[in-house]
């Protein structure tokens, strides 16, 4: 339950005026207003840890930039047992409205570790920015010590479990304000509700710019050559993603245009499913010498980086998605992106305009033709995404966000002068 | 001691012409010192009276040595009819002519000093270097009056010269940026190029009113308010803009401001028309605001303008191309006010729900959602004292502070039209040019090319 401050700066890769040929000097300019106007206030940001997990990963750049800024901004987490992750881990999964057997245990287990993080942990923020469900029930804290809280939800909540979530809601209720990733996930809520997308980092080894010879060496040694169109989809390997709908669509594609499909990404390790259906697409691409079924190892960023780089087009069939940062990180490499029309892929791709989206197997086959045909076309909607995730997928608007967000909390009019 | 005055008295008798001579040869070089002085001042005074101011300075400064000079040299010839023997001559002319030369360094230091400091109270952009080139030129004296001396004495000055001049050399290498300005700052008082006054605007980027020109550095007052120091070889290598004097000043500068929005969602969603024309009656004006103006905003950069975010949804997800076109052919900018606009899209929608009243329902998760714009208005550091400054100003600043004074100034803060018409006509006066920004219907662009219509509309006026 340490602040781990000085580990945060140490870790900080990236520091504010690196982003400054990317998105300009007046961005950063008002970033700092922002942050000056905050001046004197602790932001104490809270989730349920330090390392692991997409929340973390934000944090772990937001919480350094934050401090470059000049807020005062800290991070700790709660103390949690095995037992206590695996509730949240049910809770979590209900939530993306699957099926999970809880038990009134569970429920009594949630409670009874949210009270020795209540007893355990020093509360000392101005702000309480709290992440997820693990850590929601802190809000009972509010009713001693006052002060501003906003509880942060990085999960669909579209459709999720009524139980799991009556249970949730009833702590949620107490926070001053809540964010959501997607207009979708919001929820009938007496309190009030922020839109705050997420982001990707313009500077991390996912999305940094690569030199042509680390894109040969990562093609080179997974077998890909770059003599015909490659068509990628960078997904973990689960249904939701559709991959076996990939491999159809391609089949469809492939009967009058030459090129190549690659399938790259990794199981996880709390998904049994995954290893199965990475065999299953193993042996669907059996015989097609087009397809090439990629594991790639965690922590393979640059990897990763290479193959969108590499790519014509970039496809994400989702059947479910909850944002889908990945488009915008294969926006961001200004490829032209073929994509479901799901959670909060329509954010990011407006149909025709930064992309294209689809709702089928039939639909996705016909835009990768379309966009095999016309390289113009899919050049102009491949810059077009470029400069929409420029606007306002980085980590610089999310910062603003963030800021606007911790100042709107005082401030009940629609229109604030600074 | 009765003996010595004896003896002395007898030498004096012996040698009284010895003593008498250089004496009167000593008197006779100072009554003819006084008598030239007399003549010369007189003649100097009446030539130059009225002709040149510094010559009073010359008078002043040279009137009291000019005596001693006749003085040493008085003695000296004294000392040359004496009976002193050759070595004693040599030694006293070498202490008579270090007295000259010490007493006639002290007075060119000094007329010197005057004159300059005459010189450069007139020329402002040479008083800050007051103290620099006086001391240059002091110590530029009094080493040449020191080399003299040690000639005098007969000390070897060759390595001294030699010395001296390595020490200069070194010295304007080790200065050359400072040398380079200074010889740049000569170029620029002498060509009148750059003036204090005139608008200039450097190829890097930078630009401004210049406020002062010293030989150093080159003072420009940047659009930010900041002072900005060019040297000025920087001034005389680089491509300048000189845009002239400055243009008629606003009764009251322009303070550029800039807004960032932050979205809140309502809650609120309609999943077909009759939902969506209900709960868009309800809805705060922020939300309109934010539905009409949040397309434009996110896909700034693309063209033609997108329209709003409901001919989108009845396009996207109710397939419905007609309702969508009308939609988006509401032409924001014909409404003054919010309300207005809103009645407008009901209006629309109601209408086209008489005559096809069974339209398509949205796909579960593809609602339309309501959201509400907070928009947080901050001031940016550019501030316009006249179309010049305004113009320049608008080529550096956001996007944003372009979309918050045309777009929300005009419609949303409900002043009905936008923020640089109403400077324009009401702190410059210029009506014709206010009404040309007025109705620049600024939905037809992109931000970029609204940016530079409207730079090209006030550069066209102020040509």
């Amino acid at each position: 339950m340490d602040s781990l401050q000085d580990k945060i700066y140490l870790q900080s890769r990236s520091r504010l005026q690196d982003y400054e040929p990317i998105v300009g000097r007046s961005c950063l300019e008002e970033l700092r207003v922002l942050a000056g106007e905050l001046s004197g206030k602790i932001i104490q940001i809270i989730n349920s840890t330090f390392v692991g997990g997409g929340v973390a990963e934000i944090l772990e750049h937001m919480v350094p930039l934050l401090n470059q800024l000049g807020v005062d901004a800290r991070w700790d987490v709660i103390n949690g047992s095995e037992e206590f992750f695996e509730v949240t881990k049910k809770f979590h999964n209900a939530i993306h409205g699957k099926k999970e057997k809880i038990s009134p245990e569970d429920f009594a287990l949630f409670s009874e570790v949210s009270e020795r993080n209540l007893e355990e942990m020093r509360f000392y923020g101005d702000i309480f920015f709290v992440h997820d469900p693990q850590p929601v029930a802190l809000i009972a804290k509010k009713k001693e010590i006052g002060k501003r809280w906003v509880w942060r939800c990085h999960i669909d909540v579209s459709n999720p479990d009524k139980k799991v979530w009556k249970f949730l809601r009833d702590f949620v209720v107490d926070y001053d304000a809540a964010v959501f990733s997607a207009p979708n996930f919001a929820q009938k809520l007496p309190i009030r509700q922020f839109l705050i997308t997420p982001s990707i980092d313009p500077l991390s080894d996912k999305n940094k710019e690569l030199d042509s010879g680390t894109i040969d060496t990562v093609l080179k040694k997974y077998g890909l050559t770059s003599d015909k169109p490659m068509i990628v989809q960078i997904s973990r390997f689960d249904r939701l993603k559709d991959p076996l709908g990939v491999i159809e669509a391609f089949e469809m594609v492939s009967k009058n245009i030459d090129c190549q499909l690659v399938l790259a990404g990794g199981t996880a390790a709390d998904d049994p499913e995954s290893e199965e259906v990475l065999e299953e697409v193993r042996r669907r691409a059996e015989g097609n010498p087009g397809i090439h079924v990629l594991l790639v190892p965690p922590e393979s960023d640059i990897e990763i980086n290479a193959l969108q780089r590499a790519a014509t087009i970039i496809i994400q069939k989702s059947l479910k998605e909850g944002f889908g940062l990945t488009i915008s990180e294969a926006l961001w490499k200004a490829k032209p992106v073929v994509a479901s029309a799901v959670g909060g892929i329509p954010l990011q791709i407006k149909n025709k305009l930064t992309g294209l989206l689809c709702y089928t197997v039939e639909g996705a086959a016909y835009a990768l033709k379309q966009l095999l045909s016309n390289p113009e076309y899919a050049n102009w909607l491949g810059q077009n995404g470029k400069e929409h995730v420029k606007q306002n997928f980085l980590i610089t608007g999310h910062l603003k966000d963030y800021l606007l967000m911790f100042l709107a909390l005082d401030q009940p009019s629609d229109v604030v002068y600074l | 001691m009765f003996d010595w005055l004896t003896q002395s008295w007898l030498w004096l008798t012996q040698n009284w012409l010895h003593i008498v001579a250089p004496l009167l040869v000593f008197l006779a070089t100072y009554v003819v010192g006084l008598w030239v002085r007399r003549v010369v001042y007189r003649a100097f005074n009446r030539w130059a009276v009225g002709k040149w101011e510094g010559s009073q300075l010359i008078i002043q400064t040279t009137r009291t040595p000019f005596i001693y000079w006749f003085l040493i040299l008085g003695a000296f010839i004294a000392i040359q009819v004496s009976k002193l023997d050759s070595s004693g001559k040599v030694l006293a002319g070498k202490v008579l002519a270090s007295l000259f030369v010490f007493s006639l360094t002290w007075v060119v230091v000094s007329l010197s000093t005057k004159i300059l400091k005459l010189y450069i109270g007139k020329v402002p952009r040479l008083q800050s270097s007051e103290p620099l080139i006086v001391n240059t030129v002091r110590i530029a004296i009094a080493v040449v009056g020191a080399l003299i001396l040690l000639d005098v004495w007969g000390a070897p000055t060759t390595p001294i010269i030699l010395l001296l001049a390595a020490v200069i050399l070194i010295a304007a290498l080790a200065f050359r940026d400072v040398l380079a300005n200074l010889f740049s700052g000569f170029q620029l008082a002498q060509g009148e190029q750059i003036k204090v006054g005139d608008f200039i605007k450097l190829e890097s980027g930078e630009s401004g009113y210049v406020t002062d020109v010293t030989w150093r550095n080159t003072q420009i007052r940047g659009l930010d308010g900041n002072l900005v120091l060019v040297p000025n070889s920087r001034l005389l290598q680089s491509t300048v803009i000189n845009y002239g004097r400055p243009l008629r000043k606003a009764t009251k500068p322009f303070r550029f401001y800039t807004h960032l929005h932050l979205k809140e969602l309502t809650g609120l969603k309609a999943s077909n028309l009759i939902e969506l024309v209900k709960v868009l009656k309800e809805v705060p004006d922020p939300v309109i605001y934010y539905h009409t103006h949040n397309f434009l905003e996110e896909h700034h950069y693309l063209t033609p303008e997108p329209a709003n975010d409901f001919a989108l949804w009845v396009s996207d997800e109710l397939g419905d191309e007609v309702l969508s076109e009308k939609l988006a052919s509401i032409d924001t900018f014909d409404f003054p006010t919010i309300g207005a606009l809103r009645a407008r899209i009901e209006g629309v929608i109601r209408d086209y729900l008489s005559k096809k009243p069974d339209g398509r329902t949205a796909h579960e998760g593809r609602e339309f959602h309501f959201i509400k714009s907070i928009s947080f208005i901050l001031p940016t550091p550019y501030i316009a004292h006249d179309l010049r400054e305004f113009v320049e100003v608008l080529r550096q600043v956001s996007l944003n502070s372009l979309s918050y004074h045309i777009f929300e100034a005009r419609l949303r803060l409900k002043k009905g039209v936008n923020d640089f018409s109403i400077w324009i006509e009401d702190c410059l006066g210029d009506k014709d040019l206010a009404d040309r920004l007025a109705y620049l219907d600024p939905y037809n662009y992109t931000l970029e090319s609204l940016r530079s219509t409207i730079i090209q509309l006030i550069e066209k006026r102020i040509k």
